[in-house]
């Protein structure tokens, strides 16, 4: 018998197998006394099955030759960056080939696509300096958007839509002009009901290759970018690499569906 | 050396496992395993038999985790796009996912990758709050502290997917 207070920490002690087991009946009691803890101990208890589930297919799967095949002596230590780093990389070359192949046959340009990381920086400093502001987010606001969208799309030289993210829960708060490394860029500014804001920048960059999406992260924020069809797209917010995602998923259908038009 | 080498690649699916929770991508994933045994392959000495192989491996795939996400930052590489997710910008959704597991390791990429390993290796693997503690170097407080975090985020991302699911089918 114990006769400790126990607090929410211990619904992890207790899940977790780390609480002693003269203390479990008094805890089961505790619990019973406390309907919010009990629920949140369920819910945790659940989401822990989940996630156990979930994983658990991956056991069954046959290992791969290359890992049951790993040499009992290696001739070298491992050295430089690992195997799964330059994997991530050349995953760019594979996606461009096999992801975007059909997509953009017929287009694809090899190459180092530096421009990118550019359109990517432009769009995280532009989006940290206007995302911070109250009253000045937008130079021209949603209530207007016809009229931004025209005049946006005069300005950068490049027929503009404004994506629509509300299935992700951001609504469109406007757009400015920019100025981006010797051209004009376009920011549009989303904003979900918690207040969290992402930018969509847009710039015409006729000497651009394709690429895949990639994501760059600096000053706290990070952006997925891509080039497509002359034009160098960045998604950027300080929000989760998931939501930001999602957004850039919904950003690409959208933009590479307007600009067959 | 051999007892030692099965024993080694006994843990290959629990290593598989951990990597994909921790990376989701496919290849990431089995790159990482396969860094990691050629890694533990030239260390053995480093292995006290007698010890979980489990742990030791672990702790090897730790020690790469942190630092390929290390160089990520100081270096400012860029990351692609993992290719199930570049799969479904271009094509239906693969069939070896569904949406509910999918849902799972997408809410478990949102958690930050400090808490996510804590969470794995005691709520997945089964570690005690000090074995988790060895594998990450960190104190045994401080693994308390990231699972509970871990979880709440966990709930967040997994009840946020849930929702967006009812709405979809609603909008249907």
């Amino acid at each position: 018998m114990t006769n400790r207070e126990f607090s929410e920490s211990d619904i992890h002690l207790a899940l977790d197998g780390e609480m002693p087991v003269e203390e479990r009946s008094a805890f089961e009691r505790w619990l019973e006394i406390h309907p919010d803890m009990q629920a949140r101990s369920h819910r945790f208890a659940t989401d822990r099955d989940r996630l156990c589930e979930t994983l658990a297919g991956i056991l069954d799967e046959s290992v791969p030759p290359r890992l049951s095949g790993v040499p009992l002596v290696p001739e070298e230590g491992v050295k430089g960056p690992p195997r799964f780093f330059w994997r991530a990389l050349a995953a760019v070359a594979i996606l461009i080939v096999g992801g975007l192949g059909g997509f953009i046959a017929g287009r694809v340009h090899w190459g180092v696509p530096l421009s990118g990381e550019t359109v990517a920086d432009r769009a995280i400093a532009a989006h940290v300096l206007y995302a911070a502001e109250k009253r000045h987010v937008v130079e021209v606001g949603a209530d207007q958007k016809d009229h931004l969208v025209d005049w946006l799309s005069k300005s950068i030289g490049v027929h503009l839509i404004t994506p629509d993210f509300s299935g992700a829960g951001f609504e469109l708060m406007g757009g400015r002009l920019l100025p981006s490394a010797h051209r004009p860029a376009a920011q549009f500014m989303y904003q979900n009901r918690s207040g969290a804001r992402v930018s969509l920048y847009v710039v015409g960059d006729p000497g651009s290759r394709e690429t895949s999406f990639h994501l760059l992260e600096e000053d706290g924020a990070r952006a997925f970018y891509w080039l497509d069809n002359g034009r160098g797209y960045a998604v950027a917010g300080a929000v989760s690499e998931n939501t930001l995602l999602t957004l850039a998923n919904l950003a690409y259908t959208q933009l590479a569906f307007s600009e067959t038009k | 050396m051999d007892d030692k080498k099965r024993a080694i690649l006994a843990e290959i699916p629990r290593l598989r496992r951990y990597a994909r929770a921790l990376l989701h991508d496919r290849e990431a994933a089995d790159d990482l395993v396969q860094d990691s045994l050629e890694r533990a392959l030239s260390r053995l000495d480093s292995w006290r038999s007698g010890g979980s192989p489990q742990r030791w491996l672990l702790t090897i795939m730790h020690n790469l985790f942190i630092d390929h996400k290390r160089r990520m930052v100081r270096h400012r590489e860029v990351r692609p796009l993992s290719q199930d997710v570049a799969d479904s910008i271009v094509s239906p959704p693969t069939q070896f996912e569904s949406v509910v597991s999918r849902e799972v390791f997408e809410a478990l990429q949102a958690i930050a990758p400090e808490r996510r390993e804590a969470l794995l290796l005691v709520a997945v693997e089964g570690f005690t709050y000090a074995e988790a503690a060895s594998v990450l170097g960190i104190p045994t407080g401080t693994v308390m502290s990231r699972i509970a975090r871990a979880r709440e985020e966990l709930r967040a991302s997994l009840d946020d997917a849930a929702r967006r699911r009812t709405i979809r089918v609603v909008e249907k």
